[in-house]
């Protein structure tokens, strides 16, 4: 074993406090270099260990353990149920939170909601126009008694849409229908009015018929079927 | 603290529980005695000065005494006050430190350390007090523990709850680790 490799081994030995054995215990009674250098790590952890004991067992001043006992007169104990005590303040203080931030959580509900029906309702509408099917009933010259009154929230916006207009004969079963429809869920209504539309876009139709000027002859939209109807009806 | 009161409690129960505080407080200072001045040397071996330590094992004191009711296993009062000792004993440290460093950067004039102020200053436990602040605390608490008088290595496990082995190995890291910073 040569000197360098001795180093480590010896600096273990002293850090541990052991004394070299085997190799490095013959290595070591012919290198003086390595004496001095175990010396030195011996002399280094004495102190050290001297030092740190030194520190650690000094002792405090007489009246130290007189002043504590002093203190703990004016201590309080922590009772072992003391914690079940703050669980009970913990929940009592929860319970009041939420009773206080409920109303105003709850109070945004609603509206949420309201959004998410027009949602619903709206979806179907973007083919034909802005208006619901049951809107049309209430709006559309229909006006059966049993019906218009029924469904206040969409009077509100009756005076923004079109009316709807349904020919004399067809408006009890135009009513019978929308009344159906307006007793059923919003996915129903969805499903069920583009017909409503599209008959709403038929019937607007009708009265744009334009009348027809014959030489001096002017008939309106009904009395020309009667004309055309007649025998011998020419120029 | 203002101590919470049940507003059902009666006469009796009053004083049932003034009898269980008292019971209590017997066997804390019983205890305290067993272990003497154990928080005082823990906190003496993190901090720089007697003073501080003192206070720091005051309050330890204290916050065990506070605490004991709630405590399991009273045999394990040694360790619990060995624990609180060396938390507030560094967290006080690492204030102490923080007060210096502010202290040194506002203040206008250091007063120079005379020729007798130096010869007096032990150089070595300066150096020693920085390389025990740079140890894991882990290794750290063991190499204080070890150094008490009247603890074996067996002790310092018990109290640890640490295997001997374990032990061994920390307190031969952190002396070698404190060696070469000291070599």
């Amino acid at each position: 074993m040569n000197c360098d490799q001795s180093v480590q081994a010896l600096r273990q030995a002293a850090a541990g406090g052991r004394a070299p054995t085997g190799n490095l215990a013959a290595h070591l009674e012919e290198c003086a270099t390595c004496q001095t250098s175990f010396q030195r790590e011996q002399a280094l952890f004495a102190t050290i260990d001297h030092s740190l004991r030194k520190r650690v067992n000094e002792e405090p001043r007489a009246s130290f353990l007189a002043d504590v006992r002093a203190q703990l007169s004016k201590e309080t104990l922590a009772k072992p149920g003391s914690n079940a005590v703050w669980a009970v303040t913990g929940a009592t203080l929860a319970v009041v939170l939420i009773g206080m931030f409920y109303p105003l959580v709850n109070s945004r509900q609603p509206r949420v909601q309201g959004n998410l029906q027009a949602a619903t309702v709206r979806a179907p509408q973007s083919t034909g126009g802005t208006q619901p099917a049951r809107t049309f009933s209430v709006d559309s010259g229909v006006r059966s008694g049993k019906y218009s009154g029924e469904h206040s929230p969409a009077k509100t916006t009756v005076g923004q849409e079109p009316e709807v207009l349904v020919p004399p004969d067809e408006q009890n079963a135009f009513a019978q229908f929308v009344a159906r429809v307006a007793g059923r869920d919003a996915m129903a209504e969805a499903v069920v009015s583009p017909a409503a539309n599209k008959t709403a876009a038929r019937n607007t139709e009708l009265p744009e018929v334009p009348s027809v000027d014959i030489a001096d002859l002017q008939l309106d939209g009904t009395k020309s079927d009667q004309w055309m109807d007649e025998p011998g009806g020419t120029e | 603290m203002q101590e919470f009161t049940w507003p059902d409690r009666t006469a009796e129960t009053e004083l049932a529980l003034d009898l269980d505080k008292a019971v209590l407080r017997r066997e804390f200072e019983q205890r305290l005695d067993e272990c003497g001045t154990l928080a005082f040397r823990v906190a003496r071996g993190v901090l720089r000065n007697a003073a501080d330590a003192e206070d720091v094992a005051q309050e330890a004191s204290l916050r065990a005494y506070r605490r004991f009711a709630l405590l399991r296993d009273p045999a394990r009062f040694r360790a619990w006050l060995v624990r609180i000792s060396f938390r507030l004993a560094l967290d006080h440290a690492r204030s102490a430190r923080r007060r210096e460093c502010r202290e040194t950067v506002w203040a206008t004039e250091v007063p120079k350390p005379t020729a007798e102020d130096i010869a007096a200053s032990n150089e070595f436990g300066r150096r020693l007090q920085e390389a025990m602040e740079s140890l894991p605390e882990k290794s750290r608490l063991v190499l204080l523990l070890a150094g008490m008088d009247g603890h074996s290595l067996e002790e310092v496990a018990e109290v640890l709850q640490l295997p001997l082995g374990t032990v061994k190995s920390r307190l031969h890291s952190a002396r070698k680790q404190l060696a070469e910073k000291l070599r």
